[in-house]
């Protein structure tokens, strides 16, 4: 079920395939503040826009060893928002000149019974969080930094417990396949967060 | 053949260098003076026309300037080739109320009139009565202390401002590398793998199963694996449950496993 590598596939029609770049790193609590003010600095003059979003995650298991992994977002203080649904393909791993972590990515905005329809479809859900933080923009890349909490009691989001002392960094570009100098602007990019936050790619199949 | 004595000349020649040597370093001190007189001069100017836009290191620059002046003329006072101007003595020979257009000239316009009231303001060799008086006083007071106490107190001065400038001179270098404080961690890169590991894969959060385990939810424990919290030691009690109850979950799988099958898929 996972899609070949599509930097090697030739575009041949339909929509066009497009790969999230991302660079990851953490900041403690007591470190925010300066984090965000160099962030507000650095980033696009826009108001500060905090968000809080609750995420599922659905597998479908299949006859093949790896399920199928789709996540399921839903804003919590924005009302009248529409679901977002992602699907993550693998990490292309193997280039060592590229400085971000590529895979391949498909975004879907869809209506509120987006859990129903992935129930009926044979999805199970794994695992949920509730992501709460702020987003800065610049250019085309995104960054979030944001805290995950533990939801306490399954489809209950009020009882939530925070999952560390430290906030989630991440620097993310959706852009289309091939476009590989993404990753050395979004490098560039993160020499100005050092020495405060280390971005850099991790490989999660590592930390299973 | 003159009947002079051969001294007489030695002495004539001798008064003749003294005087070329007079000369020439009067030139030397009257264009030293000249100088200190423009910087005086501008500096004055500065002051009265400039004073809404001046800075403090622009006053700085023009005392160093008058200062580095002040110690040439000192210089060139003390230059082995200069006679002692103490032994000369200058005797104004005549003195008039009229208006002097030679001396006007030489003074540029400043001294008009070689008259009784300005010979003794210029041809003075005293410092004023009170400065007199303050310097007679300071030399009592050092001849007073003796020689040691005051080669101490000297020593002392010294090294009072070699401790400051150290102090200083260390400040400005411990603030330029200030920056760099490897003490306060901002980051922890085990926090870091944790939390990419939650949103990659829900290590960490509620549901989480270890790796390899049976069939999309035990039908035995159900309430177990959802109330969870995620704390190390209730994870162990969950596998120690799976553990004991390995037995039965292996009979169920089939049947589990062929209910979730997609019936799509076929």
């Amino acid at each position: 079920m996972e899609a070949p590598p599509v930097t090697m596939m030739p575009v041949t029609g339909g929509t066009i395939n497009m790969m999230e770049y991302l660079l990851q790193g953490s900041v403690l609590d007591h470190s925010l503040e300066s984090l965000i003010h160099r962030l507000r600095g650095l980033c696009d003059n826009m108001e500060p826009e905090t968000f809080l979003d609750h995420e599922m995650v659905f597998l479908l298991k299949g006859q093949q060893a790896s399920p199928f992994v789709l996540r399921a977002r839903r804003s919590m203080d924005r009302g009248g928002a529409p679901w977002h649904l992602r699907y993550l393909g693998q990490p292309e791993m193997g280039d060592k000149n590229r400085h971000a972590l590529v895979r391949n990515c498909v975004d879907i905005a869809t209506s509120e019974n987006l859990t129903d329809f992935l129930m009926e479809m044979g999805f199970r859900m794994d695992h949920e969080f509730v992501a709460k933080g702020h987003l800065f923009r610049k250019g085309i890349m995104k960054i979030m930094v944001y805290k995950i909490f533990r939801i306490l009691v399954p489809g209950n989001t009020d009882s939530t417990e925070a999952l560390s002392l430290s906030y989630l960094v991440e620097l993310s570009v959706v852009a289309p396949a091939g476009q590989d100098m993404v990753s050395d602007d979004m490098r560039n990019f993160a020499e100005q967060l050092k020495p405060l936050v280390h971005l850099e790619k991790i490989d999660p199949k590592r930390l299973m | 053949m003159c009947h002079t004595p051969i001294w007489v000349t030695h002495l004539f020649l001798l008064v003749q260098r003294e005087e070329k040597q007079l000369e020439a370093s009067l030139d030397a001190l009257l264009s030293q003076v000249a100088d200190l007189k423009n910087s005086l001069g501008s500096f004055i100017y500065k002051l009265e026309n400039e004073y809404d836009r001046l800075t403090w290191p622009s006053v700085l620059d023009s005392f160093a300037l008058l200062s580095g002046q002040l110690n040439t003329l000192n210089k060139v006072l003390k230059h082995e080739k200069t006679p002692l101007f103490r032994n000369q003595v200058i005797i104004p020979l005549v003195l008039s109320p009229d208006r002097d257009e030679d001396l006007m000239r030489q003074t540029e316009g400043r001294v008009p009139v070689f008259s009784h009231e300005v010979v003794p303001d210029h041809l003075r060799t005293k410092p004023d009565p009170e400065v007199e008086e303050q310097e007679k006083q300071l030399t009592t007071d050092a001849a007073r202390i003796g020689a040691d106490v005051a080669q101490k107190q000297i020593q002392s001065l010294n090294k009072m401002c070699s401790n400051l400038l150290e102090k200083i001179s260390k400040e400005e270098r411990e603030s330029e590398s200030g920056g760099l404080r490897p003490n306060k961690q901002t980051f922890n890169p085990a926090d870091t793998n944790a939390l990419v590991a939650a949103v990659a894969f829900g290590k960490g959060l509620s549901n989480w199963r270890p790796s390899g385990s049976s069939g999309p939810g035990q039908p035995g424990q159900p309430g177990a694996g959802t109330i969870l919290a995620g704390a190390s030691g209730l994870q162990q009690v969950q596998m120690a449950q799976a553990g004991q109850t390995g037995k039965m979950p292996s009979g169920i799988k089939t049947n589990i496993k062929s209910a979730s099958m997609h019936p799509y898929q076929r």
